[in-house]
């Protein structure tokens, strides 16, 4: 497989997924603001600290209100990792090599991207917010089913799998440290019941809400909170989940050929979760250093794969 | 006489350079009189290197450097021999007879007669072919030239700063100065309108001390011109120096122009955008035991190659 | 004043006097001969047409145009804003060629290629065509197309020309005549391949009961064509195709051809050479490439010798390819067989490389760097087609006949500032097939438009021609510009196995 190619899988993969990302956390925070009151003044400027996007936001954008940021994460061709931006890059890093995926796969992204060619510059545009990203939600389905269902398990899937996981393993990670910390200033407020709904918003921008109550029932509690999505190899939005399949995307690339010179790229990513331990022992040992030194891990796993797999030297 | 010849050119990489890949034209010719006895390429870095003959029958060579290096130093050391040049009495050759040969020479010579790159037959340059430098029925061929060659030099200063190394003749018929490359090219440009067949020679001329009388541009590559004239056939002139080529003039490539025979073109992949080309020549005399020491050429008989 | 005295060449066309069609003649209709009562060898196919409607043979159209949009069979078109890619129109009326008439064309194909070989090795190598005198020097060494990186190149079995697309037209006298060659990037392959499926499914019955000699083998045969030139010992030489990228007009055929024969599709950006060899980078290093198809033009090859600012090429493959080390289909400086110019002289070419008679007579070319040609051709510029040597894909033809009083005065005066730069062409009737049409207000009707056939020629271990080709048709009435940036479309091309007719 051409380098070129393995570096046109992962970006397209990173893009869709970091678009389903911002997508879940639009919607899931103007849902949560029909329900329930705000707690702070700028509900909506969360989102940006979650994203780490506030200094492209300044940029464009005065104030962050509903309508600016909701425009910023979907509609801003100015911003680029907005839904519309990111199904562009994906789709052009999937155009150039369109024959080398299923056609299926080729033409769902392709339709996606017509349609959001389509959208309106302002979010005033859009008729309904909700059922907007009700439809944009099931063509991520789509597009993640046809994958799955006809792309063969070779080097390119394991391109494939590993940008996907390394964007998701990212974007849980910023969640939760800030959601985290939004939602809980004070250790003492671990366990209160008040904020049931914002948890559960919290567990829904990562779609493991359902599991969350299969696994502990209706009881929020913060460190389950993070226990679920940091260390549960078995919810799909989990970090842990998504550093094993990219140590076994890593290994199945290195076994296809064992006699070349192929690079560990050792993870540093699985060690820290199993150091960390549990939800509880992460909260008690510090969740933001840890977070941030695993965001940090995330990108260098992501050049280290980049320098061996696909980066011309 | 004998000269042995270093000629280094390097290249100074604002930021490293990798996948280098050039073509270099450096190797003095082995005919005519003029003997290569010796010649050595390295690099430093080392590379691959592939000798190889271009269409016009220069001797090449292929160098490529696959890893990063911040300079790239092409060295050539050469030893040349050669022969005191056989002043022949050339037939007279008057144009009015030499034109009637126009066609079948416009086949076997196209290229030497033909515009190139570096030598278009611009409205310029015919302007001033009209204006001084037209052949009459009755001229002798050689004379001609040699009349060409002296016009050109006498009409423009010798001056590095009008011109670069990219300069077609316009330049120099703008500017009013040029260096010996620009000679070269106004003066092909001049015969070539005539009809006379002429090409462009790089090499090296070896400095006065060695040879007497005024040398210009020994501290580079040197360019002239060959005419081919009826009778001897190829024959080299050198209008810088207002003259035919001698015991001074090292040949190494023949073409069209500049743009066929650069000693060094290449291609290499850097982050950076800049190079710094920088030239060392050397020539000296060659010593050898059965080897005389001349300060001026003297006739004798012509050694067989 | 004769040749010698000048020292101009003239081409010995006048020597033997070939065949040639006369502009006022009718033209031939493949299908129907001229009482009406259709050609045996398309007789079953003639009467099928006729127990079709109209209706139901659009409806086939309009599957075959669905069908080549699912499979994705685009090409892109320079002119349009966007790029966008369309779909090459297609009738789905098939042109029918006889055994016997094949066979002729065959040979006559073969004969032609190898003697373009052997002109480009003379060229290239002992110029002895040149000293004779038979082609003039000034027009090779002048042309743009001669490449001097070429020459001490010498490729396996004097194999420039790898693979041909020779064009070719049908005179009303029923012979093939040849407009043109291609041999230096030839394209429309992957059409003539994606037809034969298309029609596979429209006309299940029709096709297997006329023994059509089938085209599938193509890229196989492509393939060992490809391997046949790689340099070395190597009994598994590694192939590549290398496409200037997804903005080429032919770029699906790029992709297409590499996925049939499992071959890698590059770009430039993939390839480095080191120590003289070309390399692919691949996620598990550098792979070494033995032959590279190459789909890049010889100016975008290599920036140490071609174009310094060309991304599409790789920097020291030439080198490469004068170590030994890679071979590359078709080779560099090929572009000078296919000049238009030269082309006057290639039936001399098959007489002094093969001491044969031409096969396949040429259209009759005059050159207007000629004097008296130059004269003569002014004089009639209403009866000739006027072609700059340089251009391709038809931009730049002036049909005389169909010219306008300016655009003839236009096109004189530029000869007459430049005649090395043109040629001119007799105006040919090219044959006409029954191609389904819409005339406005009277519904869908299958009408005659003008067709020519590009068939393709391997030169491999033993020369292959694919069996027909591809058959372009000028859907516009009375045009005969049949290329696909112009207005054309295309058909399948069916050659029979044999002479047995059944109704």
């Amino acid at each position: 497989m051409l380098r070129r190619i393995a570096e046109h899988l992962f970006w397209a993969a990173r893009y869709l997924e970091r678009a389903q990302w911002r997508a879940r956390l639009v919607d899931v925070n103007y849902n949560l603001l029909l329900e329930v009151p705000p707690r702070t003044d700028d509900p909506w400027e969360a989102l940006l600290a979650i994203t780490g996007e506030n200094e492209t936001f300044k940029a464009h954008h005065s104030h962050a209100d509903e309508r600016s940021v909701v425009n910023f994460f979907t509609l801003d061709r100015d911003n680029p990792s907005s839904i519309r931006r990111c199904i562009d890059e994906a789709r052009t890093n999937l155009s150039s090599m369109r024959h080398q995926v299923p056609t299926e796969v080729w033409l769902e992204v392709n339709r996606l991207y017509l349609e959001s060619s389509g959208w309106p510059a302002d979010a005033l545009g859009l008729p309904s917010i909700p059922a907007f990203f009700t439809t944009l939600r099931e063509r991520f389905y789509m597009i993640g089913g046809v994958i799955q269902a006809t792309m063969p398990r070779d080097a390119a899937y394991d391109f494939f799998e590993m940008g996907t996981m390394l964007e998701c393993a990212d974007n849980v990670a910023r969640l939760v440290d800030v959601k985290y910390h939004y939602l809980l200033p004070r250790l003492e407020d671990v366990g209160g019941a008040a904020d049931g709904r914002q948890w559960a918003a919290l567990l829904r921008s990562a779609s493991s809400l359902e599991a969350f109550r299969q696994i502990y029932g209706n009881a929020m509690r913060a460190d389950r909170v993070v226990e679920i999505l940091l260390f549960n190899g078995e919810v799909p939005r989990s970090a842990r989940f998504c550093v094993d399949h990219i140590a076994a995307a890593l290994a199945r690339l290195a076994g296809r050929y064992p006699d070349s010179a192929s690079p560990h790229i050792e993870q540093g990513l699985l060690k820290m979760l199993v150091a960390a331990g549990s939800g509880t022992s992460v909260i008690r040992k510090g969740l933001h250093e840890f977070l941030l030194g695993f965001t940090r891990e995330c990108s260098a796993v992501s050049d280290r794969i980049a320098a061996a797999y696909m980066t011309i030297d | 006489m004998r000269f042995r010849i270093k000629h280094t050119t390097r290249f100074d990489y604002d930021s490293p350079a990798y996948d280098s890949h050039n073509e270099l034209r450096m190797c003095p010719w082995n005919r005519n009189g003029q003997r290569c006895l010796q010649f050595e390429l390295k690099s430093e870095p080392a590379g691959a290197i592939l000798a190889f003959d271009d269409f016009y029958g220069n001797q090449g060579h292929s160098l490529s450097v696959a890893d990063p290096h911040d300079a790239l130093a092409i060295t050539a050391t050469s030893t040349v021999e050669i022969a005191n040049p056989d002043y022949l009495n050339y037939p007279d050759v008057p144009f009015s007879r030499f034109l009637s040969g126009d066609g079948e020479r416009g086949n076997q010579f196209y290229e030497f007669l033909a515009q190139s790159r570096y030598i278009p037959f611009s409205e310029r340059l015919r302007k001033f072919f009209w204006n001084g430098a037209r052949p009459r029925g009755s001229d002798d061929v050689a004379e001609y030239v040699m009349r060409v060659v002296c016009y050109v030099r006498d009409q423009f200063e010798y001056e590095t700063t009008k011109t670069h190394v990219h300069s077609s003749l316009n330049e120099i018929l703008k500017s009013g100065g040029g260096v010996c490359q620009d000679f070269a090219h106004l003066t092909i440009g001049l015969l070539r309108l005539a009809g006379v067949p002429a090409r462009y020679v790089s090499g090296y001329i070896a400095p006065a001390r060695f040879t007497g009388g005024d040398t210009l541009g020994e501290q580079a590559s040197h360019a002239w011109l060959e005419a081919w004239l009826p009778g001897p056939g190829w024959v080299g002139f050198d209008p810088t120096h207002r003259c035919r080529t001698d015991q001074r003039h090292i040949g190494v490539a023949i073409g069209r122009d500049y743009g066929d025979v650069p000693p060094v073109r290449g291609a290499y992949r850097s982050d950076g955008t800049k190079s710094l080309m920088s030239v060392d020549l050397s020539i000296g005399l060659a010593s050898d035991e059965n080897a005389v020491r001349l300060l001026h050429p003297v006739k004798r008989a012509q050694s067989q190659q | 004043m004769d040749a010698q005295e000048t020292g101009s060449v003239v081409p010995d066309l006048k020597a033997v006097k070939p065949p040639q069609p006369s502009a006022s003649d009718m033209p031939m209709n493949e299908m129907f001969e001229e009482s009406g009562r259709p050609r045996p060898e398309c007789s079953r196919v003639a009467s099928y047409l006729l127990t079709l409607e109209a209706r139901r043979l659009v409806e086939l159209g309009d599957r075959a145009h669905v069908m080549f949009q699912q499979m994705g069979v685009t090409f892109n078109h320079y002119g349009d804003a966007e790029g966008a890619e369309r779909i090459f129109p297609f009738d789905p009326v098939p042109r029918i060629i006889s055994a016997s008439v094949w066979k002729a064309v065959e040979e006559g194909l073969i004969q032609r290629v190898r003697a373009l070989n052997a002109f480009l090795a003379d060229i290239y190598g002992e110029g002895a065509i040149l000293r004779e005198g038979i082609v003039p020097r000034d027009l090779i060494i002048g042309s743009s197309q001669f490449r001097h990186a070429a020459v001490g190149i010498k490729p396996r079995n004097q194999g420039f020309v790898t693979i041909a697309g020779i064009d070719l037209v049908r005179g009303a006298d029923g012979r093939f005549y040849v407009l043109e060659d291609n041999v230096r990037t030839p394209s429309g392959v992957s059409y003539v391949l994606q037809n034969r499926v298309i029609m596979r499914r429209l006309f299940p019955e029709l096709l297997r009961a006329m023994q059509v000699r089938s085209v599938e083998n193509y890229p196989a045969d492509l393939l060992s064509s490809l391997k046949a030139i790689a340099p070395g010992d190597s009994s598994n030489p590694v192939v590549a195709v290398l496409t200037p990228g997804a903005y080429n007009s032919a770029f699906f055929e790029h992709v297409f051809l590499a996925q049939q024969m499992g071959v890698e599709l590059v770009e430039g950006r993939d390839l480095v050479c080191v120590d003289h060899q070309l390399f692919m980078r691949t996620i598990y290093g550098l792979r070494k490439i033995d032959v590279l198809y190459r789909r890049v033009d010889d100016d975008y090859l290599d920036p140490v010798v071609f174009r310094p600012d060309s991304l599409l090429g790789v920097a020291g493959l030439t080198a490469a390819i004068r170590a030994g080390n890679v071979a590359v289909a078709n080779a560099i400086g090929t572009g000078v067989a296919d000049d238009k110019a030269v082309f006057a002289y290639t039936p001399a070419m098959i007489r002094f490389y093969l001491n044969e008679e031409p096969i396949l007579p040429i259209v009759e070319t005059h050159l207007l760097r000629e004097p008296d040609e130059c004269e003569l051709v002014l004089r009639n510029l209403d009866r000739y087609v006027i072609k700059p040597t340089g251009a391709s894909g038809g931009y730049g033809v002036v049909i005389g006949p169909k010219a306008s009083e300016k655009e003839l005065e236009e096109v004189r005066a530029r000869i007459m500032r430049d005649p090395a730069a043109y040629i001119a062409q007799p105006v040919v009737q090219l044959s006409v097939h029954p191609t389904l049409t819409s005339v406005s207000g009277e519904g869908p009707r299958l009408e005659p438009r003008h067709v020519d056939l590009r068939p393709f020629v391997l030169m491999g271990a033993e020369p292959r021609v694919l069996a027909g080709g591809l058959t372009r048709v000028a859907l516009r009435k009375g045009s005969l510009i049949v290329n696909s940036s112009q207005g054309g479309g295309s058909k399948d091309t069916w050659v029979l196995e044999d002479e047995c007719y059944a109704a």
